[in-house]
């Protein structure tokens, strides 16, 4: 569609040529020259501009000369639209004397501590300072000085380094929406921070570091670790949730050191979230399991998985195929849901059930999904409406709230039906509505509008998103996966369906639970939820266990059961490159590598399969073996800790398979096995698309559990961190982790007599929460909401999402006990 | 003596009230223009562009011009800003002018009001200037219960609201687009045109910005016609009298209502009473701190936008702001750039830096510790500044750039004498 929509301008809109230092150039109307000059392999210097954010003209280094056309003299080439016969000279002696001039100008206050600053190395301000010939300083005065602020355990800040080129204040406060951060005070006192020191609120806020051309904002967690070009830097792909933004990978002495945002046009643009930023600590981790074992003696992991053959084999022969069942889940690479969906084909064992990648919800999305109504992210910030349904963008994919920000920056209404208190950086229609009257709600809109027939319980509402949808051009219809029904999904693939009849262009989106729960339905048509999973082991048919990077103790409220259940089986085989609970549980612990030292493909929820490099070769961080001193004084051949085989390499050993030497040859195999994964062979730059055949395509029913009349709904929802269990493992993003509370709505607070921060008691699952309650306007009536954190340890299963809890159930017992110390503290 | 326009009503110590507006046959334009349709809208905009009215803000933009850059069809609400945000170093005028006669300035306000079809007029006002504030308030509702502002303006069906904001008091709000920008809450950052206001200025909706003295003439205009308002000047081009705000060493400072084209030397020598006691002429600032300095050989020069502009220089606000022989300019451009670095919004670099640079290097030279090498370097600079992103920078630049061209021995003697020589007795 893209491809597509690119090609028609190439042939539709006027090209205008200039010429660039006698370079004739021909690009797209409403090209900047200094874009139009980068086309043409000359790059302008900047500050200010950067092409996400747009040109605003401030620093004034891109000035250039143009000798002829509709413009003339020294003009700054971020301002200037080519045109026609526009002649430019960047060489011009004028225009390079003024650039040398502005660079002067910059540096007067600059603290020249390049030295000991962590932007050096990779400084937009030491390249350009170099660039334009400002070598001797001349200024005889004083340098004006700063006090630095604190931004909280991201971000270090050092004002005096500032050249003001605004770049952080837009991106904060315009791109964003944010305001806790922008400039403040006038000409040579002007000053980039917060009113005050705090932790800035922006779940974005780590896009400064990499869009500050000069070392005011740097990088926290990474300081003394070395300059970037001691790194090893690879291309990748974020793995912290279903969009698969771009990243860059930093390395050095076997770990990861940082993360950057990758430019990728379709999907995340020029930037990433802070979840996805620092959501890698867990591949440092001391915990993570290095070691295999067996029966708790450490073997090496060929040992291991001979081991786990052999007692699976016998097991097989004694209690029949069906007796092993097999768990994966959705953040595993391509590689490893292939491997192991193969696995248990050729072995006949049960599943695998793929945690986040096999209930209703996530097939229903992706056999809906197809390429006449996929959109990308690109493609909704140019989208005249947007309708949510059941998303939460900040918490769940929380790039997808930038695309939504920059719809509406253009002109976009933005319309969400959702039970949340959304908290959304832009003015949005909020109708907070219950889960269950989601896909009704959805049915009474299309094409045919008769609004006195419809027995819809927000008729205004109703018609308030029937005349945008009536009047939009371009719309988007964005489903999220988390806290909706299949039907919920189908019925926004219906509402599309009925528009794109009515002409519309309309496009659909979906955001799923994990980095790959597409790519897990795409190999696996078998889906067994975890309960009948828990249901077979406790009748005994199931005795053995194989499970590759899940977590059944994430997965699985009722924790009592689940403990009693892994008790029963006679094996189980973990596989994880995560410290996870059920490892405690498991005979046979295989190690695997992470998507930093193994790479993968993970397929986002457009459809989207992309390739992550791998970042270095393994290993156990020298921080460790070295036990915090360098350089290691223990030399030996071979990288200690270096023999740990990938989730697949082990899956395929489990199968009897030879894994294939390389990720070219390990394509290969998976196309020849998986043939619908044919287009991960294209060579397409910003990813193969791969859509359910339709042969394939099955219409996924709900699982309902009946309400009783008055019984609460209890929704867990996703929070943007804490919850995803790859970044929960990141130090310096626990102080961002939400405490435990319970929203309700302003109407039923009423009713309990309840206020605002009272201590309250829930006996959901089986297990009894205590929570701090939250009273919202926002949330729809009859809702308990609970945003998920690590010390709460609560995720729903694909099958129950959603519980109802009887009134009876929750005691609210005044004022929180947190607070009455608190209150004691202050006095 | 040449006549007033303007100031004909202002008083001893005191305004002039509505009636002693009205005695004098103020509010006749208005009455004409909206109860009869005398001129209609078009024909005040047609008026104005024949009478060559020249905003006074310091642009010199005739007026009829900026308002036919409305289009017929432009969108609504359409905004009219009354640019009384008066921080020109060395203006006073329009402050005079508010204090004098109130009532001069609201018909001014609605009948250009009326020809673009603005609703909504803004006086966007110096903070400083609380008691103008006040005064506009009080007297715009005496206007109002008399029926010439407000809903219905007599009997026309034209609505004008006259809302009086006070500026949060920074230099940089009088350019009209950062004036936008702070009357919308913005940081008063200019931006760069195009879309011009009169386009896409206040909320996105076309803005016509007038300074007050402009706004001031349009009763007048519309009352007496265009070849009346031409004949007050004194110059073929010019047209309407001008108030000049006189300061520095004459006897008489002050604001003083001329026909355009009147000789500097006539308004020094007549009006302000002559060079003060024991002073001799050295140079003048004809139109504020951002004109540059017209030396002695300029003595007798028609003030006129088009005769200055013709000799390379810009009449401005018509601030004139006097020099005698033993100012030193490299004090007063120091000076004048510390308000300058002070105010720079801090937008863009050149502008930012540059004017801090510069007054660093002329508090050096007027310090005694200046070196030859810093002549070169602001001269450079200067020219640099004309690529800033506003007029801010430029304006700034242009006493630095004269002082530099007519009075470089001057700067020249600091460096080599290694002191200011006007600290000493030598040129008494």
């Amino acid at each position: 569609m893209e491809d597509a929509h690119l090609i028609a301008i190439n042939t539709t809109e006027p090209m205008p040529k200039l010429t660039i230092d006698n370079r004739e150039i021909e690009v797209p109307e409403g090209t900047r020259v200094i874009d139009a000059a980068e086309r043409a392999g000359i790059y302008i210097p900047r500050f200010c501009y950067f092409a996400g954010l747009g040109a605003v003209g401030a620093c004034r280094v891109c000035a250039v000369k143009f000798k002829d056309g509709p413009v003339s003299g020294i003009q700054m080439s971020c301002m200037v639209d080519a045109a026609d016969n526009m002649v430019v000279s960047t060489t011009d002696a004028e225009a390079v004397d003024f650039r040398r001039h502005v660079i002067e100008w910059m540096m007067m206050n600059h603290p020249h501590d390049c030295p000991v600053c962590d932007e050096g190395g990779h400084c937009l301000l030491q390249d350009l300072t170099e660039a334009c010939g400002h070598g001797i300083r001349r200024y005889p005065g004083k340098k004006r000085t700063y006090a630095d602020q604190y931004l909280g355990p991201l971000i270090c800040h050092e004002e005096n380094r500032c050249i003001q080129c605004y770049r952080c204040s837009r991106f904060y406060q315009e791109y964003c929406g944010y305001n806790d951060l922008g400039v403040m005070g006038i000409a040579q006192r002007i000053y980039f921070g917060r009113h005050k020191d705090g932790v800035l609120e922006n779940p974005f806020s780590g896009n400064l570091i990499d869009l500050c051309p000069t070392g005011v904002y740097t990088d926290k967690p990474s300081r003394y670790t070395g300059r970037r070009w001691d790194f090893q830097r690879t291309s990748g792909i974020c793995i912290h949730c279903s969009l698969g933004c771009s990243i860059k990978t930093a390395a050095r002495y076997r770990q990861i050191v940082r993360l950057e945002a990758r430019h990728s046009e379709a999907v995340n643009g020029a930037f990433i979230c802070d979840r996805g930023r620092y959501g890698f600590f867990y591949a440092n981790s001391d915990t993570r399991p290095r070691q295999a074992r067996v029966d708790g003696e450490p073997v090496g992991p060929g040992q291991a998985a001979a081991a786990a053959v052999k007692r699976l084999e016998s097991l097989t022969e004694r209690h029949g195929e069906q007796t092993v069942a097999m768990a994966g889940s959705g953040r595993s690479s391509l590689e490893t849901l292939a491997a192991c969906t193969h696995l248990c084909r050729i072995r006949g064992w049960r599943g695998p059930v793929f945690q986040g990648g096999c209930g209703a919800v996530v097939r229903a999305a992706v056999c809906r999904l197809s390429p006449e109504n996929a959109v990308s992210m690109h493609e909704i910030q140019s989208a005249d409406f947007v309708l949510t349904v059941g998303a939460d963008p900040v918490n769940e994919s929380p790039m997808l709230t930038l695309a939504l920000r920059q719809a509406w920056r253009k002109g976009a209404a933005i319309t969400a039906i959702d039970p949340r208190a959304l908290d959304w950086p832009m003015e949005f229609l909020h109708i907070s509505v219950c889960p269950d009257e989601i896909p009704a709600l959805l049915r009474n809109l299309g094409a045919e509008t008769d609004y006195e027939n419809r027995n819809s319980p927000y008729p205004q509402k109703i018609e308030a998103i029937q005349k945008q949808l009536e009047k939009s051009r371009r719309p988007v219809v964005v489903c999220g996966t988390e806290i909706t029904d299949a039907e919920t999904v189908n019925a926004a693939a219906d509402l599309v369906e009925r528009l794109r009849a009515w002409k519309k262009n309309i496009g659909l989106f979906y955001t799923l639970p994990m980095a790959n729960s597409y790519g897990a339905v795409l190999v696996n048509d078998h889906p067994v939820t975890p309960d009948e999973l828990i249901d077979q082991i406790e009748s005994g048919q199931v005795n053995a266990m194989v499970v590759v990077e899940s977590d059944l103790w994430e997965t699985y409220p009722d924790r009592d059961r689940l403990t009693r259940a892994l008790k029963r089986l006679k094996l189980l085989v973990a596989v994880d490159c995560l410290s996870t609970q059920l490892l405690d549980y498991a005979h046979i612990v295989i190690p695997s590598l992470t998507v930093f030292e193994a790479g993968g493909t993970y397929v986002n929820q457009e459809a989207r399969a992309q390739w992550s490099n791998p970042a270095h070769a393994g290993g156990i961080p020298i921080k460790i073996t070295g036990n915090n001193n360098h350089p290691p004084r223990v030399i030996r051949p071979g990288i200690p800790g270096g023999d740990i085989p990938s989730a697949w390499e082990t899956a395929l050993r489990l199968a009897g398979i030879e894994p294939p030497a390389d990720s070219e040859r390990m394509a290969d195999w998976m196309v020849r096995v998986f043939p619908v994964l044919e287009p991960i062979r294209d060579p397409v730059p910003r990813g193969a698309r791969i859509f359910m055949p339709e042969s394939r395509r099955k219409s996924e029913k709900s699982i309902r559990t009946k309400a009783v009349r008055g019984d609460f709904m209890f929704i867990s929802a996703a929070a943007a961190l804490g919850d995803e269990p790859l970044s929960s493992h990141s130090p310096c993003l626990e102080s961002y982790f939400r405490p435990p509370e319970l929203w309700i709505a302003f109407s039923e607070a009423n009713t309990y007599n309840a206020a605002e921060g009272s201590a309250v008691c829930l006996d959901v699952a089986g297990q009894r929460l205590h929570l701090r309650l939250r009273i919202s306007e926002n949330v729809a009536p009859g809702v308990l909401l609970v945003y998920r954190h690590p010390g709460m340890q609560w995720r729903p299963s694909d099958s129950q999402q959603r519980f109802y809890v009887n009134r009876q159930q929750i005691s609210i017992s005044g004022p929180c006990p947190d607070n009455e110390d608190k209150d004691k503290a202050g006095q | 003596m040449h006549s007033r326009v303007l100031l004909k009503n202002q008083k001893e110590n005191r305004i002039a009230s509505i009636e002693e507006y009205r005695q004098d046959g103020g509010y006749e334009a208005l009455e004409n223009a909206l109860a009869r349709n005398v001129p209609s809208p078009e024909g005040i905009r047609e008026i104005l562009l024949e009478a060559n009215l020249l905003g006074r803000g310091g642009a010199g933009f005739p007026m009829g011009k900026k308002m036919s850059t409305i289009a017929q069809n432009a969108p609504y609400p359409r905004y009219l800003v009354c640019n009384a945000d008066e921080m020109e170093p060395g203006t006073f005028k329009d402050r005079v002018l508010i204090h004098a006669d109130p009532h001069q300035l609201i018909e001014g306000i609605v009948l250009a009001a009326r020809a673009i079809d603005a609703q909504i007029a803004i006086v966007f006002i110096r903070r400083e200037y609380e008691n103008a504030a006040r005064i506009l308030e009080r007297e715009i509702k005496t206007a109002r219960d008399a029926g010439y502002a407000g809903k219905n303006i007599l009997g026309s069906g034209f609505d004008c609201e006259l809302i009086v904001h006070r500026s949060a008091g920074r230099y940089i709000c009088g350019e009209g687009t950062a004036l936008i920008n702070a009357l919308e809450g913005r940081r008063a950052n200019p931006r760069q045109p195009p879309p011009y206001p009169t386009t896409r200025g206040l909320w996105q909706l076309p803005t016509e910005i007038q300074n007050v003295e402009t706004l001031c003439c349009v009763p007048h205009v519309i009352k007496n016609g265009a070849d009346w308002f031409k004949s007050l000047a004194l110059t073929e081009e010019g047209a309407g009298t001008k108030v000049f705000s006189v300061s520095g060493h004459v006897k008489k400072p002050g604001c003083y209502e001329l026909p355009m084209g009147v000789r500097l030397s006539e308004l020094i020598e007549i009006y302000a009473g002559g060079m003060a006691t024991g002073s001799r002429f050295k140079a003048c600032m004809p139109g504020g701190a951002s004109t540059q300095f017209m030396p002695e050989s300029m003595y007798h020069v028609r003030l006129d936008y088009s005769e200055l502009a013709n000799h390379g220089y810009r009449l401005g606000t018509g601030a004139i702001m006097v020099f005698d022989h033993k100012t030193c300019l490299t004090r007063v451009t120091a000076n004048l750039m510390e308000f300058f670095a002070r105010e720079s919004c801090g937008w863009c670099t050149p502008c930012r830096e540059g004017l801090p640079y510069i007054l660093d290097l002329l508090n050096r030279i007027e310090a005694g510790e200046g070196k030859a090498g810093y002549i070169p370097m602001m001269q450079k600079m200067c020219d640099h500044l004309n690529y800033s992103y506003c007029a801010f920078a430029p304006g700034a630049a242009a006493p630095v750039e004269s002082l530099l061209h007519e009075f470089k021995e001057e700067v020249m003697a600091h460096i080599q004498y290694g002191r200011c020589p006007f600290n000493s007795d030598q040129y008494d």
